[in-house]
């Protein structure tokens, strides 16, 4: 199974793929307390779908992981999964525990 | 087209392949030397070397997700959609049972929304993407006894011109070609002398060829069809 590291490894390839969108001086730190989702975000709604979608992507197609990251219990929850770049990663080892 | 090489490298998927319009388009694109990926219910019907197929019903969320994790895994990517699997009961409302109505929604609008989903996250990448969305004139002309099959046609429609809003900055198109009546299974659960009627009825009175079909399906596909998206090209001459 995908430890806390390489899935965090996998997060932060999908925000340099969108730093590499955007200009110098616009460039989105990466960090496991970075905002993805919401008003603390600076990733505007596009790039949040870019980002999920190659998170995903990579877990299904370079890691042979058949999991959604958008599914009915990441939409319920009073904490969104989506928040930071450290609560999605602990949403996507619940996600591969639970397989 | 009747050109070789005009889909070449081309990766299209086509739904509902196995039999009627979806085979004579999964055939016109690798007459164009494309690599084809079918998806239906039941197995192949198509032997080609450059033709693979999956037998998954596209109204299933998980199934076609891993349909198209395959087509990554295999192909790399999806340049061409054709959403063309459907199914139809034509009975009148106060008859209609509910599972035949709800299949009808999950097969002609859910499956279009999870065929293209998934393609589009494929197609994101190449910023380049084609989705073909095979209607029906019964959006338009709501014929009696197609009450659910019209009204799902008419929700491909709405789902098409969103679908086009979303995933323009992609460089992904979406349009909807409206067929009118076509020699398939489907038509022949029908009165033949109510479809008739409807056709004797049209502008062009004729049922489509082949050609009228894939002629437009080829526009669509079109590099030079950029430009183009959220549209609903209906033939003979209905209108929206």
């Amino acid at each position: 199974m995908l430890t806390s590291d390489a899935i965090d490894a996998i997060i932060f390839r999908a925000l340099a793929a969108l730093n590499a969108e955007r200009a110098d001086d616009a460039r989105i730190e990466a960090s496991p307390a970075t905002p993805l989702f919401g008003v603390d975000s600076e990733i505007d709604s596009l790039e949040f779908v870019s980002v999920i979608t190659d998170v995903e992507t990579s877990l299904n197609v370079d890691h042979g992981l058949s999991i959604a990251l958008a599914d009915d219990r990441a939409l319920s929850r009073a904490q969104s999964p989506y928040d930071t770049v450290a609560t999605l990663r602990d949403y996507i080892l619940e996600l591969l525990e639970a397989r | 087209m009747g050109d070789a090489s005009a889909y070449a490298d081309r990766v299209v998927v086509v739904t509902g392949a196995r039999k009627g319009l979806g085979q004579v388009l999964a055939n016109h694109f690798l007459a164009g030397g494309a690599r084809v990926v079918g998806i239906s219910r039941g197995e192949t019907s198509i032997a080609h070397p450059e033709y693979s197929h999956y037998e998954a019903d596209v109204g299933e969320d998980a199934a076609i997700r891993e349909v198209f994790i395959q087509i990554a895994r295999t192909l790399g990517k999806v340049d061409i959609v054709v959403n063309n699997a459907a199914v139809l009961t034509s009975m009148h409302a106060m008859l209609m049972p509910a599972t035949r109505a709800e299949e009808m929604i999950r097969t002609n609008v859910l499956g279009v929304l999870y065929v293209s989903r998934e393609a589009a996250k494929l197609m994101r990448k190449a910023k380049w993407g084609r989705i073909i969305n095979i209607g029906s004139m019964a959006s338009t002309l709501e014929p009696v006894g197609d009450s659910m099959y019209a009204a799902s046609k008419a929700a491909s429609l709405t789902l098409t011109g969103v679908l086009a809003k979303e995933f323009a900055s992609y460089g992904v198109t979406v349009n909807t070609l409206a067929v009118t009546a076509f020699e398939t299974d489907m038509l022949e659960q029908l009165p033949r002398e109510k479809v008739d009627a409807v056709i004797a009825g049209l502008p062009l009175p004729r049922y489509p060829t082949t050609e009228d079909i894939t002629n437009v399906v080829d526009f669509f596909a079109s590099p030079r069809s950029s430009y183009i998206t959220a549209q609903t090209l209906y033939l003979g001459g209905v209108h929206g």
